[in-house]
């Protein structure tokens, strides 16, 4: 589907893989919501934390593979992409990391 | 696709050949975004960073700050922001929608998706202000903190960044939706004028599609760590 057209086969297929990820977006956000709210007292929030974090990351995945078409494109565009974000890991575990001595700190002195 | 990434190599000095078969414009948009990600992700993680700085139950729970829904003094926990999720989320299928429709060189069929994601736009902007008014009028602002009572009666007071980064955040993001909605009434003007049909083909609503996608793009983590975790 590269270029700026589209034989009518691809346009077809196309039409039809917009649709089929529509209902996967919809359906994830309704068990996002529902496992949010649902979530019984006294689980896991580490683990809750982790299933929306990993439910998030599948919206992500489609949205930008399928409605902003990166699947399909070149090899070195997706990684061009793709490769800077892996800095934002290091982001996270260093700054969640550094929020918990906060709260050590904190704690420690109570108050705040 | 990569199969004929270079079919016209003998223009390759003159700058006939595009850089990983995409046009300097979808380029340019693409690596704009992965820069814009980055302030997102400063934002965002900044956010994490003070929740994990607070102990446990010192937090504001989103079930009890999110749970008011127009017209009703019923409270639905997440229901409306659910709803602004959906808007977004099918805002963003129009464009795909119009694209394919470019791809067609069907000029009526890419205003009439167009014009579907102006409105769902415009519609998701109608839904963050009533949800800021409504927050506002309960007294969190960028120097009061958030208050709400608790089943058993007692008042919680939560931090005062909880406020600040719920403003600056939805704020960052609607600012997005803001401009987002506008170019995309400059460019469904420009399709509806003949504009691209002259030109031969309908990039532009590409381009600019590519934006609002990340718009929704950005709205999913929004919505993970302000309304879910």
């Amino acid at each position: 589907m590269s270029g700026h057209h589209m034989t009518p086969e691809e346009y077809k297929s196309g039409v039809k893989a917009v649709w089929v990820t529509t209902a996967l977006l919809t359906v994830i956000t309704i068990v996002e919501v529902t496992v949010a709210l649902m979530w019984p007292y006294g689980w896991s929030k580490l683990v809750l934390n982790l299933l929306l974090t990993f439910m998030g990351l599948a919206k992500a995945f489609w949205i930008m593979g399928e409605f902003m078409h990166l699947k399909y494109e070149v090899r070195s565009l997706i990684l061009s992409i793709l490769v800077p974000c892996l800095f934002l890991i290091w982001f996270i575990i260093a700054l969640l990391y550094e929020g918990n001595a906060w709260m050590s700190v904190r704690q420690y002195w109570g108050g705040m | 696709m990569a199969t004929h990434l270079i079919d016209n190599q003998e223009k390759a000095w003159e700058g006939g050949v595009d850089p990983m078969n995409a046009s300097f414009g979808k380029l340019m948009m693409w690596w704009f975004l992965v820069s814009d990600a980055f302030s997102f992700s400063g934002l965002l993680i900044t956010y994490a960073t003070l929740r994990a700085s607070n102990p446990p139950g010192t937090w504001p729970n989103p079930n009890e700050v999110f749970n008011a829904f127009p017209g009703t003094s019923v409270h639905i926990p997440l229901g409306f922001v659910s709803i602004m999720t959906f808007i977004l989320i099918l805002s963003s299928v129009f464009v795909v929608r119009a694209v394919q429709e470019g791809k067609m060189m069907n000029r009526l069929g890419v205003v009439y998706w167009m014009i579907g994601a102006i409105l769902g736009g415009a519609a998701f902007l109608g839904c963050q202000a009533w949800e800021w008014n409504h927050l506002i009028h309960q007294g969190m602002t960028m120097s009061s903190p958030i208050q709400y009572h608790l089943h058993d009666g007692r008042t919680f007071t939560g931090p005062l960044a909880f406020g600040q980064l719920f403003f600056t955040i939805t704020g960052f993001h609607g600012f997005h939706v803001f401009t987002g909605v506008l170019i995309n009434i400059i460019t469904t003007t420009a399709a509806f004028n003949g504009t691209f049909e002259r030109r031969g083909h309908y990039e532009m609503i590409e381009k600019v599609g590519l934006y609002w996608h990340f718009v929704d793009l950005v709205w999913v983590f929004v919505f993970l760590l302000f309304y879910l975790i």
